[in-house]
């Protein structure tokens, strides 16, 4: 069997190419759950302000909390068995947390409807970067659910808060099962 | 050098091993569905491809029930594995040398 240079080079072209797909199925397919878990957080979260709101509302914080040990949980039992804490990941959230405080808390003077819109637009906008380096499918998904929740915002009235829980819970747990087919 | 691998050089196949090998070694593989999708193959040609892999010792392939739906795993085996390893090399010698 004589095999010429370009056939071979047209060969290994593919086999690159299938790697890169299996490579960024994979990311997809981690990524999917921990967009799921996150729409269940978020409509949680939703819900438990919308029931106890003088309780929750001031303490968000502690069911976002939950969602981010989950995902370390995610990413260290189950996406990657056996790997050490995904370090990077808790401080890209920590980074997140404090660029929101400081803006929603210490320089924005943000009333709660523009606080309620800023948060999650903060972290979709942290998944359309994203999608620059792992795959279109996080920046179809950060810019779409921000574009719904600034038409929420904009139109809503005052039903935005179930609007909100509808875009960023039902949202996100859609996106996550339509990512894992991606 | 060796000369190609006459299992792995048929296109189709060399897609399924350039696509299972991308897996960890402890990873359970990649479905039918998942291969056929990376592969561009029907069913049944699929389903050739991966008999004759499994003949030549590089795949392995487990069938089981999941939610009362088959579901067809396929996986590179440590042979399949060195194979796909030497035949890449082949290729990249081919055209070192050209």
């Amino acid at each position: 069997m004589t095999i010429r240079s370009d056939e071979a080079a047209a060969m290994l072209a593919d086999v690159d190419s299938v790697v890169a797909k299996v490579k960024q199925s994979r990311i997809y397919r981690s990524a999917a759950l921990i967009i799921t878990l996150w729409g269940v957080v978020n409509l949680a979260r939703e819900a438990l302000i919308a029931v106890a709101p003088a309780w929750f509302g001031p303490r968000w914080f502690l069911i976002d909390a939950i969602g981010v040990a989950s995902t370390l949980a995610l990413l260290r039992w189950v996406v990657e068995p056996g790997a050490r804490l995904p370090v990077r990941t808790l401080a890209a959230f920590c980074l997140f947390y404090a660029f929101g405080w400081v803006w929603s808390n210490l320089l924005g003077q943000f009333e709660p409807r523009e606080s309620m819109a800023f948060w999650p637009t903060l972290f979709l906008f942290g998944y359309a970067v994203a999608g620059l380096w792992f795959g279109w499918a996080f920046t179809a998904i950060g810019l779409g659910l921000t574009a719904l929740i600034l038409i929420g915002y904009v139109w809503s009235g005052a039903a935005f808060p179930l609007w909100l829980a509808a875009v960023s819970g039902l949202g996100f747990i859609l996106c996550g099962l339509w990512m894992r087919r991606a | 050098m060796d000369g190609p691998d006459d299992v792995i050089h048929q296109p189709i196949r060399l897609r399924v091993m350039a696509a299972l090998t991308a897996c960890d070694p402890s990873d359970e593989g990649l479905d039918f569905t998942q291969l056929k999708k990376l592969t561009g193959a029907t069913d049944g040609n699929l389903g050739a491809h991966l008999d004759h892999l499994v003949r030549a010792g590089y795949v392995e392939v487990t069938k089981a029930f999941v939610a009362r739906r088959p579901r067809t795993t396929v996986k590179a085996s440590t042979t399949g594995r060195a194979a796909f390893a030497r035949h890449v090399a082949f290729l990249k010698s081919i055209i070192a040398g050209a």
